[in-house]
């Protein structure tokens, strides 16, 4: 068994995880992005094989040794000595190579991965990963993606309270939309841009661990409490009931995420509606705020070894 | 109506949007007033194409052959919004493509608008899995060393067509192309051999092959007008 963790050493949630995993006396291989540039790799692929080996200075890590990995690089693009020696260096050619060969590697390895690139994904188009959640049972809100500014108005008085936010995954803020923002309708025509009508209800954030559930619920007035301003945020434990709890391990499973964030509200009239997945979660801040032991659970899943999760042709 | 998705600057796509009649979508039309895609609500949804707005009902087919959306191809949005209005175009396309009920060729992947964006060992690995003979690939990065990625070199190609297959090779090398792209989920695939033999080797795989070749360019029509062309 060997666990190879993949990122920024210092990280917060790769830091928590790798400390999990050496209380639970797990052998660990630590793949620093700080150190790409004295970072090699080789990988070979072919009938029944899936090798090769990465070299950081005196350190060897054979791949086909490794049975499960945790990912959370950074873009290697934003790296202090990468963007330092620019987009026409070598050691910006090389740590990208590195990158590509990883994420190649991470795809086809029967170790577990939390998680595979391809499935990570699905969080790079809210409205694509809008559907799939649909598809898992979940409530999903009333959305309009338009270039029209017509059709955003039309939208807005019929649903009285609306909130606007990216269809990328990139500059991810909900705003509600107000009398100020009418002026501005006219710029949607220059890009596709996303309303959604405005559930009200109590959110809850729900971290599935394999086949574990950590629910808290966020008690905030905030349009999004991760960017609160002023408003005071509270995170608490919670229990979901079981059927959602089974519908968030669903989702997560048909997603191809062994760790998914979900965020998750409750409709005054009971419905739960499901907004995003995130594949790749932040979870520290809610395990300080509700006490919930993720990284534990995740390091418990890693460890738990290798399982023929690697993509099958169909 | 069939719809050609692809850069501005794709000679070969406009050409075959021309020989087909189909309507030619580039990102400039992602901003121009019209496009509306409905999710959790009914409701009619358009599209742009061409600066025309077209009700998605009518659209029969399409042909992907934009990976993304370049900030290269927004001159007319304010340069320091260029990355991220991409960045929403080709999410957005993501979302439009992959639900369309008409033939997309290729459907979108979560990484690519054209199909999966393998590299040349992802397609080894699948053609091994499916029992095809493979050379294998061999993938290194070195700060000093030589370049990361072997060459393909001289190869036999063989594109797939849903079911058809085009090539110089025997029966058995395009049956075994059209297995590794049903095996991709892809409609459209150039599979390389190392040879023309029928023990050639996979060596990988490209979604996004020459359409130029009348052949081709017509199967890819016929396709998207009738669906399967068997």
């Amino acid at each position: 068994m060997l666990i190879l963790l993949w990122g920024v050493a210092s990280e917060a949630p790769l830091a928590a995880v790798r400390e999990a995993l050496e209380r639970q006396g797990a052998p660990v291989a630590m793949l620093d992005q700080r150190e790409m540039l004295d970072t090699t790799i080789d990988i070979r692929v072919g009938a029944g094989e899936v090798g090769g080996a990465i070299r950081v200075r005196d350190q060897r890590i054979d791949l086909a040794a490794v049975t499960g990995v945790y990912v959370r690089p950074y873009s290697a693009a934003e790296l202090p000595s990468v963007t330092a020696a620019g987009p026409a260096s070598a050691a910006w050619r090389h740590v990208l190579a590195v990158e590509a060969i990883l994420y190649s590697w991470l795809e086809l390895t029967p170790a577990l991965v939390v998680s595979r690139p391809e499935a990570m994904g699905t969080n790079n188009s809210k409205p694509y990963q809008l559907e799939l959640i649909r598809e898992a049972g979940f409530c999903i809100p009333e959305t309009l993606v338009t270039t029209e500014p017509e059709a955003a108005r039309d939208f807005w008085d019929r649903h009285g309270d609306v909130i606007y936010k990216s269809v990328s995954g990139v500059r991810s803020i909900v705003s509600r939309m107000r009398p100020e923002h009418a002026a501005r309708l006219a710029n949607v025509s220059w890009c596709p841009t996303q309303f959604q009508r405005y559930i009200a209800g109590r959110e809850h954030r729900v971290h599935v661990v394999g086949d574990e559930v950590f629910a808290c619920e966020v008690h905030s007035e905030a349009d999004d409490y991760r960017y609160p301003g002023e408003q005071p945020v509270e995170i608490r434990a919670c229990t979901l009931p079981r059927e959602v709890e089974d519908r968030c391990r669903r989702l997560a499973t048909a997603l191809g995420l062994p760790v998914a964030g979900i965020d998750l509200r409750r409709h005054h009239d009971g419905a739960w509606y499901c907004f995003e997945v995130n594949p790749c979660p932040a979870f520290i801040y809610y395990e300080h705020a509700a006490d919930l032991p993720i990284s534990t659970a995740i390091a418990r899943l890693l460890a738990g070894g290798a399982e023929a999760s690697a993509p099958t042709p169909s | 109506m069939l719809l050609a998705l692809a850069s501005g600057y794709d000679r070969s796509a406009a050409t075959w949007a021309a020989r087909h009649g189909a309507a030619l979508l580039t990102p400039a039309d992602l901003s121009v007033a019209g496009w509306r895609y409905h999710a959790g609500i009914s409701g009619p949804d358009t599209a742009v194409a061409g600066g025309e707005v077209i009700a998605v009902e009518r659209i029969e087919g399409v042909l992907t052959r934009l990976p993304y959306v370049s900030p290269v191809e927004l001159g007319h949005i304010v340069e320091t919004d260029q990355e991220y209005v991409a960045a929403e175009m080709t999410a957005f396309l993501l979302a439009w493509l992959t639900r369309l009920p008409c033939p997309v060729i290729n459907r979108p992947t979560s990484s690519w608008l054209c199909g999966p964006a393998w590299p040349p060992e992802r397609w080894v690995w699948t053609a091994a899995r499916l029992g095809l003979h493979v050379r294998p690939v061999h993938r290194q990065a070195r700060l000093d060393g030589p370049p990361a990625e072997e060459e393909i070199g001289n190869h036999t190609l063989v594109t797939v067509v849903d079911d058809r297959w085009f090539g110089s090779v025997p029966e058995s090398l395009g049956r075994q192309a059209r297995r590794l792209a049903v095996a991709a989920g892809t409609s459209l695939l150039a599979v390389q051999f190392d040879g023309a033999e029928p023990d050639a080797a996979v060596l990988g795989a490209d979604p996004w092959p020459d359409i130029a070749p009348a052949e081709i360019a017509d199967a890819v029509a016929a396709y998207l007008m009738h669906g399967s062309l068997c």
